[in-house]
């Protein structure tokens, strides 16, 4: 067993969150956390806060947003 | 005699042999309409990401709407640089940011721009004190966050200075890694993880700072009663 302690975990939190820690440190990380209601709590924010990101930022481009683009396509290629 | 064009699936398929062909052949160039109708398939498909996108880097429907056709004549324009089989979704993006910066960020001038990642946190608001607090206060944090209605998020998020605002982009939502987004906003990964842990945290105090306007409890102090139910 390594050292493996709350600060740590804390610090490389948000790079677990985003899937950048290689295998050995991610399972370090899971395996703190499965012990350390703390750590979990904080991952769990993390995560909420990401989910309510994504959900914010759902959009949908304006119908005429597509016909104005592929007209400006056409016109482009018959301007080569 | 005159034939009638093949379908364009036909086209396609024919195009795409021709790109995948690895020889030094005189593999024929696509030609206009080819061209036009490859980048349609492709690119034509991430106009809503690109347009949610532009929306958080303009803040107004207008100018994301010619943001994104900007993006598209351009990347159209340089289409055949693009090597097929590489990231087109990146590669778009980094088109849109490009664009943006050149042509809107100049309109807006914001005062901050190229000062900000030099700010001391305690000049952003001292945000540090978010991880500091207890394990009951979290839940409820957790609870709030996730029941508050979608406009104050984008509200928050639109007070997250941009280069922050767009790295939490990239990464919560578009799911780019460090590496990606470092290449989008021509950053080191260093600056993009900084940017990206800080901007969440902003983004982490302003809802916590909405949720309680809104009345709902999340405690500053330590409390005793957890959020549980």
């Amino acid at each position: 067993m390594t050292e493996y302690d709350c600060d740590k975990a804390k610090s490389e939190l948000e790079e677990f969150l985003h899937g950048e820690l290689c295998r050995e440190d991610a399972a370090d990380i899971r395996e703190h956390m499965a012990g350390c209601a703390d750590c979990a709590g904080e991952h769990h924010v993390g995560v909420v806060l990401t989910e309510a990101v994504q959900r914010a930022c759902r959009e949908s481009a304006p119908e005429d947003l597509r016909s104005t683009v592929l007209a400006r396509l056409r016109a482009l290629q018959a301007s080569h | 005699m005159i034939t009638a064009p093949p379908p364009e699936d036909l086209l396609l398929a024919e195009l795409d042999s021709a790109l995948m062909s690895t020889s030094d052949d005189l593999a024929p160039e696509p030609d206009a309409a080819q061209l036009r109708a490859l980048f349609e398939e492709q690119a034509l498909p991430f106009m809503d990401q690109l347009y949610a996108a532009g929306m958080r880097m303009t803040r107004n429907p207008a100018d994301a709407s010619d943001l994104v056709q900007e993006t598209y004549v351009k990347a159209f324009a340089a289409f055949r640089q693009f090597q097929q089989g590489t990231n087109l979704k990146a590669w778009l993006y980094r088109i849109l940011t490009n664009t943006f910066i050149n042509t809107y960020r100049k309109k807006q001038r914001d005062p901050y721009q190229g000062t900000i990642d030099e700010l001391e946190d305690w000049q952003m608001g001292g945000a540090e004190s978010a991880t500091r607090t207890s394990r009951s206060n979290r839940s409820a944090e957790a609870e709030a966050i996730d029941h508050l209605p979608d406009s104050a998020v984008k509200d928050a998020l639109q007070l997250v200075p941009e280069d922050f605002r767009m790295a939490v982009y990239f990464a919560d939502v578009e799911g780019f890694s460090y590496q990606e987004i470092a290449d989008i906003m021509k950053s080191p990964v260093g600056t993009v993880m900084s940017r990206l842990h800080r901007g969440r945290r902003l983004l982490r105090e302003l809802l916590a700072d909405h949720a309680r306007e809104m009345g709902m409890t999340v405690p500053a102090p330590v409390t005793k009663k957890g959020a549980k139910r």
